[in-house]
């Protein structure tokens, strides 16, 4: 665990401000880290998806003894020390050739992991094409009917979309629309298309994993022409890098971590008053913009009502002397009763 | 007038432009993403891999770009600028929500009294220099009275009246009250957290007191001929759990009974009561002072043990 610091001057106690947890958060930044072997394929394969994460990407040159299905200790200080959250990690072992982690923290805690294999990889060189802007956000694709369905392609489809676009913005610039990273499977073998979504939880995953469908991942440069119409047409060309990749180990996030992770931050109070989020009762903007309430009283007792004390309507009094003012006409009843 | 020409003309522009799906395209224009949820063609998957992930990836795009233009825009030097709804995807944060900052004192009071804030500016004018001054801090306004070249002294004044010291000790006791002030802020919400049980060392606490527990059951007595200091507590929730199992019990019992029932052993019978008058095993205790029967016959013997110590 890294010491907490106070800081000792201004500029160092904005670095840490940068730190702090935010209600709309940063871009993850992403760690690229080589195991003890990478592999020609895998390390080219990391060098381009840092070029296309980029600014928000940190890399590890030298390799490290780093296995994070057995041992993610290494990646939580990593996480904690580098203000990074987003990890990928390459290693290349005779079982499991040309792997590729991707891993997930929150709060400097790994929150899931999904492991992948290159099995085919171009590099972006390879397209003599003109290339995307760094910086850039891209536009995000992915086709399949198992992104909604599979477990283990939410998964993935969160975690690329994390990795490529997961900040919230609340404008685009439309020409800086440059390029677009499209995930597509293969077709969906005939296994998983009968099985129902709650069959392929408890199904064993070893089995599953081999019948999973092989993801590709391509990036295409947008040109958009002019179609006569306010919507430009669309043309895509291959920007690279392309590749095909097999999903092997997963981890899925703690559900406890995860329900902590999906918290929003309440709305702000006008939108609140104007509606958005949960609906709110009895509240309403009017015209002029003013914020109206109604409020329920519940049902008033009439014959308990204080009205203004007058000495001609205060009941005759039978007992000389008895000049009680909260005398009411209940009370002089049963005292007469008791007469 | 025919415009049969222009409408077909138009027509054949909006089909360049539209995407026909048979599952319609989940477009999240928050996340700049969509999600085809077609199946895959499994024929011209394999007829031609590259040609048919572009051709969805168009088609997509297509849809995604015309959700994108129909958003409201703003104009700016490079060009439209979109206004994005929030995202409908939920992706997990990275770190906690930020925790609100607990209320000092004075906001608890405002709040119950209806006070507004009120923000009060960093400068003030300043009539003399005709400029505008800070409020405090560098050159601020509030130490007018220490710097001023002449000050009024009232005519019943001390002697040793230093009307520049009085100022800046006023000063230097305000900033002293506001830090006292922040202090005790600071001080209550510790309070108020320790209270609702998470206190910061409330961990390191508990893990004192289990070794301490346990060093004092650690000695040769389990802790119970020590010596107590003063002010020492009583441990807590320190029981003996019976190990074993009703069964075991009720045997182990049983042997005890059957143990006692039995006749004592021929051996303790002869040396307990052998001639009836006599106990020699006691008698021998009391000659040998309770040192036994071979230290008595060393002694009666020559008094070895008597040389060796000396």
């Amino acid at each position: 665990m890294l010491r907490t610091v106070k800081p000792k001057n201004a500029r160092a106690k904005r670095a840490l401000q940068a730190r702090e947890s935010k209600e709309v958060e940063d871009p993850r930044t992403a760690i690229f880290v080589k195991g003890t072997h990478a592999g020609e394929k895998v390390h080219g394969a990391m060098k381009e998806l840092m070029a296309l994460k980029r600014p928000h990407a940190i890399s590890f040159s030298r390799k490290n003894a780093v296995r994070p299905f057995e041992d993610a200790s290494p990646l939580e200080f990593w996480a904690q020390k580098n203000d990074a959250s987003l990890f990928v990690v390459g290693q290349s072992t005779k079982k499991r050739p040309d792997g590729m982690t991707f891993v997930r923290t929150y709060d400097a805690r790994v929150l899931d992991m999904c492991e992948v294999g290159v099995d085919k990889w171009v590099s972006m060189s390879e397209f003599k094409t003109p290339k995307s802007t760094p910086g850039h956000k891209p536009l995000m694709h992915f086709a399949s009917e198992l992104f909604d369905s599979h477990p283990r392609l939410i998964q993935l489809k969160s975690m690329l979309m994390d990795f490529f676009n997961g900040e919230v913005i609340d404008s685009v610039c439309l020409a800086g629309l440059e390029h677009v990273i499209s995930v597509s499977l293969a077709p969906t073998p005939p296994s998983l298309n009968s099985a129902t979504p709650a069959d392929t939880l408890q199904a064993s995953t070893s089995k599953q994993d081999a019948e999973l469908p092989r993801v590709h991942v391509r990036a295409y440069t947008v040109r958009l022409l002019a179609s006569g119409t306010r919507t430009p047409r669309v043309e895509l060309a291959p920007m690279g890098p392309s590749m095909d990749l097999s999903l092997r180990r997963h981890a899925a996030a703690d559900p406890e971590m995860l329900k902590q992770a999906m918290r929003r931050p309440r709305l702000r109070k006008q939108d609140a008053a104007k509606g958005l989020g949960k609906k709110r009762k009895n509240v309403e903007l009017d015209e002029m913009g003013d914020v109206r309430g109604r409020i329920h009283v519940a049902k008033q007792d009439l014959a308990k009502l204080q009205t203004r004390r007058m000495k001609g309507l205060k009941p005759a009094r039978d007992v000389a002397g008895d000049g009680d003012e909260s005398d009411g006409p209940g009370q002089r009843r049963k005292r007469r009763r008791s007469e | 007038m025919d415009v049969s020409d222009i409408l077909a003309a138009h027509a054949e522009k909006q089909k360049a432009v539209t995407v026909e799906k048979d599952i319609p395209l989940v477009i999240d224009a928050g996340f700049l993403t969509v999600t085809d949820l077609n199946p895959v063609d499994a024929e011209s998957y394999n007829e031609d891999l590259e040609g048919y992930l572009m051709s969805t990836a168009r088609d997509g795009i297509q849809a995604l770009v015309g959700a994108l233009f129909s958003l409201p825009t703003t104009s700016s030097e490079e060009g439209p600028i979109a206004q994005l709804p929030p995202p409908t995807t939920q992706l997990p944060r990275a770190k906690p929500l930020p925790k609100p900052k607990p209320p000092t004192k004075w906001e608890l009071f405002a709040k119950a009294k209806g006070i507004q804030h009120r923000k009060r500016d960093k400068k003030v004018w300043d009539e003399e220099k005709q400029e505008w001054v800070n409020r405090w801090g560098w050159k601020g306004a509030n130490k007018d009275k220490e710097t001023q070249w002449l000050t009024e002294v009232p005519a019943n004044a001390d002697v040793d009246h230093d009307p520049r010291k009085a100022a800046r000790d006023e000063r230097k006791a305000r900033i002293a009250k506001n830090e006292r002030q922040h202090q005790q802020n600071l001080a209550r919400v510790q309070g108020a957290s320790a209270q609702s049980g998470t206190a910061p060392n409330a961990d390191r606490k508990k893990q004192i007191d289990r070794t301490l527990a346990t060093t004092r059951t650690s000695t040769a007595s389990m802790g119970k001929f020590d010596r107590t200091l003063e002010g020492e507590k009583k441990l807590k929730g320190v029981k003996r759990k019976a190990k074993v199992s009703a069964d075991a019990e009720k045997s182990r019992d049983l042997a005890i009974i059957q143990k006692l029932e039995r006749e004592p052993s021929a051996k303790k019978a002869k040396s307990s009561s052998g001639n009836g008058v006599l106990n020699v095993r006691k008698a021998i205790r009391a000659a040998s002072k309770g040192k036994g029967s071979a230290a008595l016959a060393r002694e009666s013997g020559g008094g070895k043990g008597k040389k060796g110590r000396k």
